[in-house]
C-alpha cells in the first residue's frame, strides 16, 4: 500500500516501512545517486567548490534586501513584470490574475518545488485551467495523483511496472518495461501540450541581481520549452534564490549539478532575461516574475539563516539513512523531504503538524552535513528546531517531566548514586515507563551491571588492583 | 551508561590508559554530559547538566591535577567539544570554562593512538573483528584511523571490512524512542551488513550504539555482537557475558 | 493587485532588513576563496593549441552521449552538412517522428558562422527554414515537423562539452530545441577551456551584461536531452533533441 501523505505521521511511517517494494526502490535509487555524486565531487577540488558555493550564497543572503531591489530594477528594465507575494495565497492569486487577463486555459509547468509548496496546481485546476507537469517524473506523479517524493527525482518511489500500468490506464499505451518506450510516449503526449499551451510556469534555480536574469536548470529540456514556447511565462521565485553575479549563478549551477546527479553540469541551463526581443521568432511576449516570501523572511528572523543557503540539490536526501527507510511521502504533504525538508518544512509552516514531527525524524548522524555543497549544518538546525519546540512548550508533559527529573538527578551526585542503585533493584518496574516500553517493542533492553563503575573503581583503587600492571 | 550498564568498558579504558603511561583519576561526582536532554530539545536542562560537568572537571584542570579528559564515547566528547560552547551565552562565565574543557577533551582511541602511543600488550582475540565508525566520532570528531590502527594490533584477530560501514546504526538518542520503528529498521540494515562482513564481533566506540545493536541482536538473534573497542584492546573478560537478555528473563533491566 | 504587490514588497523588504540587522542573525559571510574554475582545463586558449582544445571539447561531448567531428574549413562544413542531412533521414525512419528530409529548421544564414550554406543546400533540394514568428500556429506546426535543427554557437567549453546559444532575431530557440537532431556548427575560435575563462573575458571586455540583457534568453546546452526519472534508467531525447552533433571547423583559415 502506498504511503498516504494525508495520514498521521505514525501511520505514514508504518506504511512506508511495510512497503518492501518502496524500500527496494529507494535503496537502489539513493545508492545510485550517492555513487554518482561521490565520483563527480572526487573529480574536482570539491573543498574549494564548497567554500566558493557557501561564500556566494552567504553574500546573497547577507545582502538579500539590496539584491532583491537590484534584481527587481533590472527585471523591469529587461521588460519583465515583477510581483511580490508575502504568502502562498498572494502568489496563487497573482498567477490567477495573470491567467485571467490572458484567458489562459492550458498551462505547462516545469518541475518546481515552490509551486508544490504553494499548492498552485490545485488552485489553477479549481479555476478551470488545465495544468500539465512536463518533467517526466512530475508528469508521472501527476498522472498518479501523487505529490513528488524527491526534489530531484520525483518518482524515485515508483517501479517501472507501476509506471507502465499507469501509462496504460491514462494514456492507453501498451505494457512495457522499456524506459525508452515510456519516455517516447511521454514525449508525444507532452510535445502536443507544449505546442498548444498559453502559459508556461517555472520555478527558479538562481536569480541574478546584476542582470535581472531568471535561471532554470533542467536535463530534459522542458524548462526551455516552458520558458520559450507559450506566449506568457511566469517564474515563481523564492526570495532566497537571488545571487549577486553571473559568475555566482554559473558556479552554483556546477555545484548543484555535481551534488544532485553527479553530472559536470545539467544538460540545459536557461538564463531568461525578459520577454522575446523585437524580431525574435520565439520566446514569451510577456514575462512575469513573482518574488515569494512565504516564511522565508521568518527563517532569517530566527536563527535559521543557514537553511536559506540551500541550493536544492538533494544530496542530503540521497545520503540520509532515514529517508532511505521511509521515502519522501512520509514527510507529509510537503514537497521538501529528507534532512533539508525536515528543517524547512516546519519553518515554512507548510503543515503545522510537521513542525512537531519532522525535526525528530533524524538520527543526527551528520551524513547530510558532509555532502551539502553549501556546508549547511543540518543537524544543528534540527537540534535548534527541537529546542524551539520545547521552549514553546510543544513537547509532551510526561517527556518534560522525565527530562527535568534526569537533569536534576545527574546534577546531584548523591541522589544519582541512590537512584542508580535503586534503578537496578526496581528495573522491572522501570521497564513499564513509556520510553523503555517503546524501546523494548523491537529491541532488548540492556541490563544493569551488578556494580557501578564508580564503585568498582573505588574498590580497585583502594585495594591496589586498579591497574593491570600493579 | 558506562557507569551503570557497562562498568567493564570503563575499567578497560582506565587500564588501557594506565598501560600506556597515563595517570588516571576519576573525579567523584561526575555523572552525564547532558546530551540526552539536548538531543531531545531541552537546552535549559542540558545547560544545567553541562554546568555540573564543568563544575566537576574545571577545577582539577585549572589546578593542574589533570591534563586531559578522556571518555570512551565519541558522542559524549563531541557534546563537550562542540555543543557546550553553543549552550552558553557569550557573557556566561561557564562558556570560557567549557571551551577550556573542550580543548583538552579526547575520545579514548584518539588519545591512545595520537597522544600516548598505545602499546598493544597482550591483547588477543581469536576471531574476526569488523569496525563500525559511530557517527559523531567519525563526522564530528573526524576520528576513524585511530580505532582502526589500535584494532590492527590485536593478536590473532582478523579484521574484516563492514559494507556501508559509515552508515548510521539508527540509534540517534531520542530518535531511538520517538522514531523507534525507523531506528530499528536502520539497525536491522546494519545487522544485515554485519552478517555480510562475516565478523564475529563488531567493535565500536560508543556504548549507546552498542546498546542499540545488541538490543536488536538479542531480539532478532543474529550472531555478530557489538563490543566496545576498549574491551577488545584490554582483552578484558567483562566483554564476554551476554549483556542483553530476552524479555522473559527474571531481571529484564532497564537503561 | 498592484497595490497589494507594492504593500507586500515593502513588508517583505522591511522584514528582511530587520532580520539581518537583528542580533539573532548568526549569519556571517565567510571570506571568499580566490576564484578558480570548478573544472580546470589541461589546455587553455592562451596555449594557442586550438586543435587540442577542440578535440577535448568533442571528446567530452561524446562522453555525455553527443557526437562531434573536426573538419578543416568552411567548404568542408558545407560538404559535411549536406552529407549529414542526406544520411540522417534514413536512420530516423525507425523513430516515431516522421522524417522531413527536404527541410531543416535553421538559424538565419547571416547568424551562421559560415557563408553560402543556403545555396549549397538548395542545390541539393534542401530548404533552410528560418521561422519568423513561432507564435503563429501555421509556422509553429511547420517547425514542429522538422527533424533537424541547424545553429551556430556563441561559445563552447572543452571542460564540459557545453555550448552557449543566445537567442535573438534570426536565432530561434526552437532550432536547438524542437527537432530530434541538433547540428551545431562550432568555429574553433569560439571554444574556451571552461565557463570561467569565457566569463572572465566577457567581464573584462564589459560584454557580459549586454550579452545577457540584449538577448531574451541564453542557454547552455550540454549534450542531448536526457532523463533518469524512470528507475534511474538513462533515456535520451525526452523533450529536447536526442542527438547533438558538433561540427567543428578551423575558422583561422
Amino acid at each position: 500500500m502506498p504511503v498516504d501523505v494525508a495520514a498521521p505521521y505514525a501511520v505514514r511511517v508504518r506504511q512506508a516501512l511495510a512497503d518492501d517494494a518502496l524500500r527496494a526502490a529507494l535503496d537502489r535509487a539513493t545508492e545510485h545517486l550517492r555513487d554518482r555524486r561521490a565520483q563527480a565531487v572526487a573529480a574536482v577540488d570539491f573543498h574549494r567548490l564548497r567554500d566558493q558555493t557557501r561564500a556566494a550564497r552567504c553574500y546573497a543572503i547577507e545582502h538579500l534586501p539590496d539584491l532583491l531591489e537590484q534584481l527587481e530594477g533590472n527585471l523591469i528594465a529587461n521588460g519583465c513584470q515583477v510581483h511580490w507575494a508575502r504568502d502562498a495565497a498572494e502568489a496563487v492569486g497573482t498567477v490567477l490574475d495573470i491567467a485571467g487577463v490572458h484567458s489562459v486555459s492550458d498551462v505547462v509547468k516545469s518541475k518546481s518545488m515552490v509551486t508544490e509548496e504553494i499548492g498552485l496546481n490545485d488552485a489553477l485546476q479549481r479555476s478551470g485551467i488545465d495544468v500539465v507537469e512536463t518533467d517526466l517524473g512530475e508528469f508521472i506523479v501527476q498522472l498518479a495523483g501523487e505529490p513528488p517524493s524527491h526534489i530531484i527525482t520525483p518518482v524515485i518511489h515508483k517501479r517501472i511496472e507501476d509506471i507502465s500500468a499507469l501509462f496504460g490506464e491514462k494514456l492507453g499505451t501498451p505494457p512495457t518495461t522499456d524506459p525508452a518506450e515510456l519516455c517516447a510516449a511521454a514525449r508525444r503526449e507532452l510535445r502536443s501540450e507544449f505546442l498548444v499551451a498559453d502559459m508556461g510556469i517555472s520555478g527558479c534555480n538562481f536569480a541574478i541581481a546584476e542582470t535581472g536574469t531568471i535561471c532554470v536548470v533542467t536535463n530534459e529540456g522542458n524548462g526551455r520549452m516552458v520558458t520559450s514556447l507559450p506566449p506568457v511565462y511566469v517564474a515563481i521565485v523564492g526570495i532566497e534564490k537571488v545571487v549577486r553575479r553571473v559568475e555566482d549563478a554559473v558556479l552554483l549551477w556546477q555545484a548543484a549539478s555535481r551534488s544532485a546527479t553527479g553530472q559536470d553540469v545539467s544538460v540545459y541551463f536557461s538564463l531568461c532575461s525578459g520577454p522575446r526581443r523585437r524580431g525574435d521568432a520565439d520566446g514569451p511576449d510577456e514575462m512575469h516574475v513573482i518574488l515569494l516570501d512565504n516564511g522565508r523572511s521568518r527563517i532569517l528572523e530566527r536563527r535559521y539563516g543557514d537553511a536559506a543557503l540551500c541550493i536544492r540539490c538533494g544530496a542530503c536526501i540521497n545520503v540520509c539513512p532515514v529517508y532511505r527507510e521511509i521515502g519522501g511521502h512520509t514527510y507529509g504533504r510537503t514537497p521538501y523531504s529528507g534532512p533539508i525538508g525536515a528543517v524547512i518544512t516546519p519553518l515554512l509552516e507548510y503543515d503545522p503538524r510537521a513542525a512537531r514531527e519532522l525535526p525528530f525524524a533524524s538520527s543526527l548522524c551528520g551524513a547530510c552535513r558532509d555532502v551539502c555543497p553549501a556546508k549547511i549544518d543540518l543537524p544543528r538546525l534540527l537540534l535548534d528546531l527541537r529546542s524551539d519546540l520545547v521552549e514553546r512548550r510543544a513537547s509532551p508533559i510526561g517527556e518534560r517531566a522525565a527530562v527535568r527529573a534526569y537533569a536534576s538527578f545527574v546534577r546531584r551526585p548523591a541522589l544519582y548514586r541512590v537512584l542508580a542503585s535503586a534503578a537496578r533493584r526496581f528495573a522491572r518496574f522501570a521497564r513499564a515507563l513509556p520510553p523503555l516500553r517503546t524501546w523494548a517493542r523491537t529491541r532488548e533492553l540492556p541490563r544493569f551491571a551488578p556494580q557501578r563503575f564508580a564503585d568498582l573503581w573505588r574498590e580497585r583503587r583502594d585495594d591496589g588492583t586498579g591497574s593491570d600492571e600493579e | 551508561m558506562v557507569d551503570t550498564l557497562y562498568p567493564g568498558v570503563g575499567l578497560a579504558a582506565a587500564s588501557l590508559l594506565r598501560r600506556s603511561g597515563a595517570d588516571v583519576v576519576f573525579p567523584d561526582g561526575q555523572t552525564c554530559c547532558g546530551q540526552p536532554a539536548l538531543n531531545a530539545g531541552y537546552r535549559n536542562d542540558a545547560r544545567r547538566v553541562a554546568r555540573h560537568f564543568v563544575d566537576i572537571f574545571h577545577p582539577p584542570l585549572d589546578d593542574g591535577t589533570i591534563d586531559a579528559i578522556v571518555a570512551p564515547s565519541g558522542s559524549c566528547v563531541a557534546m563537550v567539544k562542540h555543543q557546550y560552547p553553543r549552550l552558553f551565552e557569550d557573557d556566561d562565565p561557564y562558556r570560557r570554562r567549557a571551551i577550556e574543557i573542550g580543548d583538552v577533551t579526547y575520545e579514548l582511541t584518539q588519545y591512545l593512538a595520537d597522544y600516548l602511543g598505545f602499546a598493544p600488550g597482550d591483547a588477543r582475540y581469536a576471531g574476526k573483528i569488523t569496525y563500525h565508525p559511530c557517527c559523531h566520532l567519525l563526522r564530528e570528531l573526524g576520528i576513524d584511523a585511530q580505532p582502526r590502527q589500535l584494532l590492527a594490533k590485536i593478536q590473532d584477530a582478523e579484521l574484516v571490512e563492514l559494507p556501508d560501514a559509515e552508515e548510521c546504526c539508527g540509534f540517534g538518542g531520542v530518535f531511538a524512542i520517538k522514531n523507534a520503528e525507523i531506528s530499528t529498521a536502520m539497525g536491522r540494515r546494519k545487522a544485515k551488513n554485519l552478517a555480510a562482513s562475516g565478523a564475529d564481533v563488531v567493535a565500536l566506540c560508543d556504548v549507546s550504539c552498542m546498546t542499540h545493536l545488541n538490543g536488536i541482536r538479542a531480539r532478532d538473534g543474529y550472531s555478530c555482537r557489538a563490543v566496545h573497542v576498549a574491551e577488545l584492546l584490554a582483552g578484558s573478560p567483562e566483554s564476554e557475558p551476554a549483556d542483553q537478555e530476552p524479555a522473559d528473563e527474571e531481571y529484564p533491566d532497564a537503561g | 493587485m498592484i497595490s497589494d504587490s507594492l504593500e507586500a514588497r515593502d513588508v517583505i523588504l522591511a522584514r528582511l532588513r530587520r532580520a539581518l540587522a537583528g542580533p539573532r542573525s548568526v549569519f556571517r559571510e565567510p571570506p571568499a576563496p580566490a576564484a578558480k574554475p570548478a573544472i580546470p582545463s589541461a589546455v587553455t586558449r592562451a596555449d594557442g593549441d586550438r586543435r587540442s582544445l577542440a578535440k577535448i571539447f568533442g571528446e567530452k561531448l561524446e562522453a555525455i552521449d553527443g557526437s562531434y567531428e573536426i573538419v578543416e574549413d568552411a567548404a568542408d562544413v558545407r560538404r559535411r552538412v549536406l552529407e549529414l542531412l542526406k544520411e540522417w533521414p534514413s536512420q530516423d525512419r525507425q523513430t516515431e517522428e516522421g522524417p522531413e528530409a527536404r527541410a531543416v529548421l535553421s538559424w538565419a544564414p547571416r547568424a551562421l558562422p559560415i557563408e553560402d550554406l543556403r545555396p549549397t543546400l538548395a542545390d541539393a533540394g534542401i530548404a533552410l527554414v528560418v521561422p519568423e514568428d513561432l507564435h503563429d500556429d501555421h509556422t509553429r506546426a511547420g517547425a514542429a515537423r522538422l527533424t533537424v535543427g541547424l545553429t551556430g554557437v556563441d561559445a563552447a567549453f572543452a571542460s564540459t562539452g557545453s555550448m552557449v546559444l543566445a537567442s535573438s532575431r534570426g536565432r530561434s530557440r526552437a532550432a536547438s530545441l524542437l527537432p530530434l537532431r541538433h547540428l551545431a556548427i562550432v568555429p574553433m575560435s569560439r571554444i574556451y577551456e571552461n565557463f570561467e575563462a569565457w566569463l572572465a573575458e566577457l567581464r573584462q571586455e564589459e560584454r557580459l551584461h549586454s550579452l545577457l540583457r540584449v538577448s531574451g534568453q541564453i542557454v547552455f546546452i550540454t549534450g542531448p536531452s536526457k532523463s533518469a526519472d524512470i528507475e534511474l534508467n538513462l533515456t535520451l531525447g525526452v523533450h529536447g533533441p536526442r542527438f547533438v552533433h558538433a561540427l567543428i571547423y578551423d575558422d583561422a583559415w
